[in-house]
């Protein structure tokens, strides 16, 4: 009965902790080094990564939300350790350009076809 | 016909000119990634172990009533020294300095503090680098400038340099 026991905390330590590390890589995968060219948190093993990535795990095991650990790491950083931008007031632009070059592109494409036919 | 074919190839050129000046600029801007976050904001939580003592100790609970520096430090870390006359100059300016001492052993920092001269009025231990994270802090050394209302005003990453150095004695 014991060593079923012993058994059974072996395989919920491997699957709990095997979850809390794929949540651990998921989030730093999406988290930008600052202090590498062109690395993220999960690739790098610098100093500051490896301590990011430290404490990503902590909070997961605290049941932080992905949510929530973004957004503390985005309030001591800024928003450029996070890989995806948000929307917002600075970057509207960034994001509704190509939309609207598609629209303008696609209108000049549609009329000149209607005109020369 | 030939003209304005002419004129929009001498538009295009331009074009691509500027483009190719303005990337190749950015080649050589600085690219240290800095967003500067918590400037004119309050203080986090900075909540840790002593170094001389087994105390915790809280820097908003030491009400200082006065501008005080932080410091990120490690004897481990060169430029560290490089920095350290500087904050035994501004420890003789009356400004009290909080150290937080950045994956270090105890008896390393303390043996660095006793070399060097010892510039601080509290050194907290940050053995897992939460507290610097807390600062959002890139590495050591960091410096933050903190008003007396726990704002942060100032912060700057490497070494103390004459221009933070005077900087600080101007916003203190």
């Amino acid at each position: 009965m014991k060593y079923i026991f012993l058994i059974f905390l072996f395989f919920c330590n491997i699957c709990f902790g095997n979850s809390i590390n794929d949540q651990t890589d998921q989030i730093t995968k999406n988290l930008r080094c600052l202090v590498c060219q062109g690395q993220s948190v999960y690739e790098s093993n610098s100093d500051f990564a490896v301590d990011i990535k430290k404490l990503v795990k902590k909070k997961i095991k605290e049941n932080k939300s992905d949510k929530e650990i973004y957004n503390f790491l985005k309030s001591k950083y800024g928003e450029v350790i996070l890989y995806k931008p948000e929307i917002n007031l600075k970057n509207i632009v960034l994001w509704i350009l190509p939309l609207v070059f598609l629209f303008f592109g696609g209108g000049i494409i549609f009329f000149r076809n209607r005109y020369e036919k | 016909m030939q003209i304005k074919k002419n004129i929009k190839l001498v538009l295009l050129f331009i074009l691509l000119s500027i483009a190719f000046i303005g990337f190749y600029i950015s080649l050589f801007k600085d690219k240290k990634v800095d967003p500067q976050v918590l400037i004119n904001k309050e203080l986090p939580d900075l909540n840790g172990k002593s170094l001389f003592s087994n105390n915790n100790i809280d820097i908003k609970n030491l009400n200082l009533d006065e501008a005080f520096i932080i410091n990120i430090f490690a004897s481990w870390c060169a430029p560290c020294k490089v920095e350290h006359p500087f904050l035994v100059k501004l420890k003789n300016q009356n400004l009290k300095i909080i150290g937080i001492n950045y994956k270090d052993t105890d008896k390393n920092a303390k043996l660095f503090l006793s070399k060097y001269e010892n510039p601080y009025y509290k050194v907290l231990v940050d053995k897992d680098s939460e507290l610097s994270i807390n600062l959002g802090a890139y590495g050591v050394p960091e410096t933050y400038l903190v008003n007396s209302n726990n704002v942060i005003i100032l912060k700057h990453i490497g070494p103390i340099d004459e221009n933070f150095y005077n900087s600080i004695l101007e916003n203190k």
